[in-house]
């Protein structure tokens, strides 16, 4: 065995420092390289990342496409609440249940509304999300603290984009009766039979 | 010389550490800007206390079901968030403070899916590239600590892959989007611009020019956009395109932050990293006096031919 001196041990381990520093920069830079590949090839609309990589990574590098398509109408999206005691929907105000970004698209309820608008179950989740929070916590949300709500109906506002040139007001959020019917599409109301049993238990609670 | 051998000279050439730095020091306090509104209801937004959408299974919009957390679990990440941003952007155990921050990014993107938007996706990655990189070598606290240990200070230029990948990053992302743009509406629709510039997003300047400009000049900008876009990897390339590219991206950017309220931060986010990646060398070495000192000036970081090149005027991008 040949005699080592700390010296040489300590250079020994300087050098394989440097053998994984080494290894460490090149496996960043494959790194670097294929997350700047994906997010080019997302643009291009291929999609051979997302279908390689787990969705979790993929959707990191979902970044570059913004805006893509011309908007036919202003889209908002609002709720109207089942009364139990009127029997009667009435416009809801969701923003105390949501208090992210209240005032604009960027709100968790638009984006829910959004994203998951055609999905049952997301839909049922909100459904009974907006309720609890109004019989339990209710907010200034139009509604009366007092009365109960047996369900929800979800629709979009489809607000026509006005033509250039022509004078129009800057864009406000304004009640639903604002709105021809033609403009509202309705996307979810809670089921009649939901409605009932929630409006009944809750009567009987009382009593 | 191959093209492979002008990417390792263009990898293994000094650059100044002030263009990480101002990352390091900018974009965190972007990103926590952008986050502001959700830190401030942290148990809605990643606790039990908001609305959360059920695990999906494969759905599109849900890449990964994480469920919601309890309101003092919610509440550490938010101030694990903050303290960490703020540790980066002040350079203090940078490193960590920048991994820790990326990790609190990378999470709360994947938890609310509902309230991730572009910084939310974009920022962890950035955070990533800035604790790869010497990041803590200028204008920090670990800096100052540095030289008051040691009496010596740290090199402010050296090679630097992460100055790289961030200068990659803005160019990519722009072509990649005028690709996008280009295959969906941008060439046959012509006014996809106008288009989008009504709604909740609709500031009071976005109110005037949407009544103010005719509808050529709104062709006409759509078109220099998707030209500005499309084109960005070859103009920020060309040294003599590069200033105006650059002027170009930053005025875009500024308008989109003008005439899109909510989306300012993603306007801030780009114009740091523009402007770290590709303002003029010059202006790093206003930074870094020990840098200007040094060299007088410091040249431009990209490789150059023949001594004409090496004067003051022409260094400058």
């Amino acid at each position: 065995m040949k005699p080592r001196t700390r010296d040489v041990r300590a250079f020994e381990r300087e050098e394989k420092r440097e053998v994984w520093r080494r290894r460490g920069r090149i496996a960043l830079r494959v790194v670097a390289c294929a997350w700047l590949a994906c997010v080019a090839l997302d643009g291009a609309g291929c999609s051979a990342p997302s279908k390689i990589l787990p969705r979790p990574i993929a959707f990191f590098t979902q970044v570059a496409v913004l805006f893509p398509r011309a908007a036919h109408a202003t889209i908002d999206y609002r709720a109207e609440a089942w009364i139990c005691s009127k029997q009667t929907w009435v416009e809801m105000d969701t923003r105390p249940y949501f208090p992210i970004d209240p005032d604009d698209k960027e709100n968790r309820f638009n984006r829910a509304m959004h994203f998951f608008r055609e999905n049952r179950a997301t839909m049922h989740a909100l459904d009974r999300y907006i309720v609890r929070n109004h019989d339990d916590h209710p907010g200034p949300d139009g509604i009366d603290p007092g009365e109960r709500i047996g369900g929800v109906r979800l629709m979009s506002l489809r607000i026509p984009i006005p033509k250039v040139g022509s004078s129009f007001e800057r864009y406000e959020r304004y009640p639903l009766s604002h709105y021809p019917d033609a403009e509202r599409k309705a996307f979810y109301h809670t089921p009649e039979s939901t409605r009932e049993r929630r409006c009944a238990f809750q009567i009987e609670e009382h009593d | 010389m191959t093209f492979g051998a002008r990417i390792a000279r263009w990898l293994e050439t000094p650059v100044p550490l002030a263009r990480l730095a101002l990352v390091r020091i900018v974009l965190p306090l972007v990103v926590l800007g952008f986050m502001s509104a959700r830190l401030a209801h942290a148990s809605h937004w990643i606790g039990d206390a908001g609305f959360r959408v059920p695990d999906l299974g494969d759905h599109w919009a849900q890449p990964l079901y994480v469920p919601a957390l309890p309101a003092w679990a919610a509440w550490t990440v938010a101030v694990a968030m903050i303290a960490s941003g703020l540790l980066t952007s002040v350079g203090l155990k940078t490193r960590a403070s920048a991994l820790v921050f990326a990790a609190t990014l990378v999470f709360c993107a994947l938890s609310d899916r509902l309230a991730a938007f572009s910084v939310s996706k974009l920022s962890p990655t950035l955070i990533l590239a800035v604790a790869a990189g010497p990041a803590e070598r200028v204008l920090s606290v670990d800096a100052w600590l540095h030289k008051r240990r040691t009496g010596k200070k740290w090199k402010s230029e050296r090679p630097c892959g992460s100055i790289r990948f961030l200068q990659l990053v803005p160019l990519t992302i722009y072509m990649a989007s005028g690709i996008a743009k280009a295959r969906a509406d941008w060439l046959h629709e012509p006014l996809v611009l106008y288009s989008q510039i009504h709604g909740s997003y609709q500031t009071w300047i976005a109110y005037s020019l949407a009544r103010a400009i005719p509808s050529w000049l709104w062709t006409t900008l759509q078109g220099t956009v998707l030209v500005f876009e499309s084109t960005a990897p070859i103009t920020f390339a060309i040294r003599k395109t590069r200033p105006y590219a650059l002027v170009f991206g930053l005025g875009m950017h500024a308008m989109i932050a003008l005439m899109f309220g909510p989306v300012v931060w993603f306007s801030l986010l780009m114009m740091t990293v523009l402007a770290a990646g590709w303002m003029p060398d010059r202006f790093f070495a206003l930074m870094t006096p020990a840098a200007r000192d040094r060299r007088g000036d410091l040249s431009d970081t990209t490789p150059r031919r023949g001594p004409a090149r090496r004067s003051r005027r022409a260094t400058s991008p």
